[in-house]
């Protein structure tokens, strides 16, 4: 019996073999959507449970790393809309870049929380795409989804944040 | 991307836009720093230990049946 046919017949053994061989790929999976080592780590753990839980649903002729990062996927989402900041930013009648450094990391942190304030399926798939500029096709397999459903939500994901930074009076450089 | 931004980042502000978000969100270190396995195993066996629902459900209806019948309570105990 292969490892993938044991773990689904429930061997911790094989399961431990596999996660000793997909939990780096997971992790950093995990990592790049919500950027805190610490979270990912716990998220890490929750998806490798729950691989093991759904074990039965699992097709051993399948992907076992495609599968466990769709899990992996919707874990990070859900973590993105429970902690998803509800307060918006104040915002400011001139849109005038400024040069000044601290100024600089000031308007960073605000794209930061209004890029945080996106639906998290829109900011998952604008930040695979534009921040970790991973291919789309890989993106859309982790989704569960299509290549374009996910650049559409690329393309949501930009309008919305394009509106509400000039609405903030922030313009990005 | 290329084809990507061919349609759909038409705008020049839009690739601004990209821009500034990579430069608000660095790049992360995505190098897992400890096994997680001991962690995994540890959620596992504290999962298992919980007491299922129909143990609560049984539980619940002793708990029931010994209000409304307190001499059965005695038949429960002499069988223990």
């Amino acid at each position: 019996m292969d490892l993938l046919q044991r773990f689904t017949h429930g061997e911790i053994d094989a399961f431990e073999t596999l996660v000793q061989q997909f939990q780096g790929d997971i992790y950093a999976w995990i990592v790049r959507i919500v950027r805190d080592p610490g979270t990912a780590e716990d998220l890490t753990v929750e998806t490798l449970w729950r691989v093991y839980r759904a074990r039965h649903r699992f097709r051993p002729d399948g992907n076992f790393g495609a599968w466990a990062r769709r899990i992996a996927t919707n874990l990070a989402i859900d973590h993105l809309r429970r902690s998803r900041p509800v307060q918006s930013f104040p915002t400011e009648p001139g849109g005038v870049p400024q040069p000044d450094p601290l100024v600089q990391r000031e308007t960073q942190e605000r794209i930061q929380q209004a890029f945080r304030r996106l639906p998290a399926k829109l900011q998952v798939a604008a930040t695979l795409a534009l921040v970790e500029e991973l291919p789309y096709d890989e993106i859309a397999s982790a989704l569960g989804t299509s290549v374009g459903a996910v650049k559409l939500r690329v393309f949501r994901a930009v309008r919305i944040l394009r509106k509400r930074l000039s609405h903030a009076g922030i313009t990005p450089k | 991307m290329k084809e990507h931004e061919e349609n759909y980042m038409t705008e020049p502000n839009d690739r601004e836009i990209r821009d500034a978000l990579r430069q608000s969100f660095p790049p992360v270190n995505t190098e897992l720093r400890r096994d997680l396995w001991p962690d995994v195993l540890r959620k596992l066996d504290a999962r298992q230990v919980a007491v299922p629902w129909y143990d609560w459900t049984l539980v619940g209806l002793s708990a029931v049946m010994f209000l409304a019948f307190p001499r059965w309570v005695l038949v429960f105990a002499y069988h223990l």
